[in-house]
């Protein structure tokens, strides 16, 4: 994705501890898209999240709380979202596996503290990346870290494959 | 400066080529298995690239084994397929699970880097090695390029002291660290273990490492000594070498240290394996289903333990026990000795070895409010069944004591 691209969408807020089996439960593993898709809405049923459907041509910011995304490494989970739409994620940390498979597919996750605290379901906010800054509605602005070099490098390329195919034709040069 | 021994791995690892904070690192072994290699198939198709090197990986069927649904057989047939076309040589299906399986091949020795598709990859840290898994799409990286990037850690040591007490197994010592350190408590640590009177046998060590990841680290590992050394001789029928010691004392961000002889058995309530009390403040719990299996608990001396509380006796009337050795080799074994006799005699149910009943993906699926004790590693909401089941965790012996009563049971008072 165009990581120098502003965001606005709509906040989905979760708490701590949010793993993948209940992101996207071990049962509802496919290689259909149709059903990897399903499994998320399942997922949130389970959180007893509806996901409003009609908002999935909207953007959605996931914010979460702390080790989002901890458990199994099915990137089933990081899939499904990016299927749904999902193209950023803030949390006040990640689980490091997941972590990886969101920049891998191409989904920007940005580690923030502050946010979690000041945003409620449902609530705009826009995302600023060249100045690592985050607004929610009617709020004062809230920065991030910035995003690793080399984490930066593979989002620019749109994943982990994109990057490995420019690294090869370097090579080749 | 790096820190500890997983540290000094990376810096064996790599020729200091550096991206911000990660390193590219060489990697020595991949671990693949069913569901996550069938992910990357349509992916690995379009890229059109060869694996680098198809001798230094393996792929299991494990998770679908056998497959219990057409489209978990569609894609073990894809996986095959994948593995006859590229002339893969280390493939075994329905043989394992992928951590056990890993471990008995004569591949790992100490000081290797290895990655998985599968979290519980750091189970290989037993061995001394820098072991830990990723998605699906780094492993492709790796397939092609040999490589990963990876920042170093921070490490922790976990000095173990004191003697194992005969009713304390690897599952009660990990369930201590994560209920005192919380679920996300080793984010992107490494958690290094010094067994100090050498009283943690291997299958212990295996589940150790096993559950690192529940507390979110990068990997944990045990420092190689002599039942690492006795380990390695019984399994290659030759001595291999151990870690060099490095010249330095390894660096460590902080220290934990354990004293074994103090342990009790512990239980990890719902829905969090960092959720833990000991087994006796839970007892009296009634139980519908004991699982005893998977890649933390369905080991030969898990089995053995376990055996040894139910030989001669009958499981309590309305539980259900489920047991699924981690491997055939396992399973061959536990028949030989014995044990799966016994707990067969005691009422319960062999199943094969398989990923099946812990990732509630076939068989022993559990029905709303029906209440489980497992030696798995995970007990997070709906992830065995039901997403109103209940799943506690606890070791072997705790799950004998509990078949045995019917309810949470501490094992010291069936020993």
């Amino acid at each position: 994705m165009n990581i120098n691209k502003d965001i606005s969408g709509r906040v989905w807020l979760l708490g701590d501890h949010v793993n993948t089996d209940l992101i996207h439960p071990p049962s509802c593993f496919s290689l259909d898209e149709d059903k990897m898709k399903n499994g998320l809405l399942v997922g949130m049923e389970r959180l007893e999240r509806k996901m409003d459907q009609t908002a999935s041509s909207e953007s959605l910011v996931i914010v979460a709380g702390e080790n989002y995304g901890c458990g199994s490494s099915r990137e089933t989970s990081v899939r499904a979202l990016f299927a749904f739409g999902v193209k950023v994620i803030v949390a006040k940390s990640f689980a490091r596996i997941f972590y990886r498979s969101l920049v891998n597919r191409g989904i920007v996750p940005i580690v923030c503290e502050e946010l979690h605290d000041k945003v409620s379901d449902g609530d705009l906010i826009h995302i600023i990346f060249d100045k690592q800054s985050i607004i929610p509605a009617n709020k004062n602005h809230i920065s991030f870290p910035p995003l690793d070099p080399h984490i930066k490098k593979i989002l620019e390329c749109g994943g982990l494959i994109p990057y490995l195919k420019m690294e090869q034709d370097h090579f080749i040069l | 400066m790096s820190k500890g021994l997983s540290g000094a791995i990376i810096e064996q690892h790599t020729d200091g080529k550096k991206e911000g904070a990660y390193l590219e690192v060489s990697v020595d072994f991949v671990l693949l298995h069913d569901p996550l290699l069938a992910l990357i198939l349509p992916d690995l198709k379009e890229l059109g690239k060869e694996i680098l090197n198809k001798e230094k990986i393996l792929v299991t069927v494990d998770h679908f084994a056998p497959p219990s649904t057409i489209e978990r057989a569609d894609m073990v047939k894809q996986v095959l397929s994948f593995v006859e076309e590229k002339q893969i040589h280390n493939c075994l299906v329905y043989q394992g699970i992928c951590h056990q399986l890993l471990v008995e091949g004569k591949w790992l020795k100490p000081g290797m880097l290895v990655i998985g598709t599968d979290s519980h990859t750091t189970t290989a840290g037993a061995l001394g090695c820098l072991a830990t898994g990723m998605g699906s799409t780094d492993i492709l990286y790796i397939l092609i390029t040999g490589k990963t990037w990876l920042t170093p850690p921070d490490a922790i040591r976990v000095d173990l002291a004191g003697q194992l007490p005969p009713y304390i197994m690897g599952k009660d010592i990990i369930l201590d660290i994560l209920g005192s350190n919380g679920e996300g408590g080793f984010l992107y640590q490494a958690m290094e273990f010094y067994d100090r009177n050498m009283s943690v046998s291997m299958d212990d060590r295996f589940a150790i490492c096993n559950m690192v990841v529940e507390g979110g680290a990068k990997n944990g590992l045990f420092s190689p000594d002599e039942i690492t050394r006795a380990y390695l001789q019984k399994r290659d029928g030759k001595a291999k070498s151990l870690l060099e010691k490095t010249e330095k004392e390894p660096v460590y961000d902080s220290k934990i240290e354990i004293d074994l002889s103090q342990l009790s058995p512990n239980l990890a309530l719902p829905h969090s394996p960092a959720n833990v009390c000991p087994v006796g403040d839970a007892a009296n719990e009634k139980i519908n289903q004991i699982f005893i299996g998977s890649c933390t608990g369905g080991r030969l001396r898990d089995l053995e333990l376990a055996a040894g509380v139910l030989k001669g006796k009958k499981i309590a009337k309305g539980v259900r026990l489920l047991v699924t050795p981690a491997s055939q080799d396992i399973y061959i074994k536990a028949i030989e000795l014995g044990y799966l006799q016994a707990l067969l005699d005691a009422g319960g149910t062999i199943l094969n070895p398989s990923c099946g009943l812990c990732g509630g993906i076939d068989k022993g699926i559990l029905a709303a409010d029906e209440i489980c004790l497992s030696t798995s590693n995970r007990n997070f909401q709906g992830r065995m069944g039901d997403p109103n089941s209940l799943v506690y965790l606890a070791s072997p012996l705790t799950a004998a004591a509990t078949a045995l009563r019917g309810y949470i049971t501490d094992p010291r008072e069936v020993m």
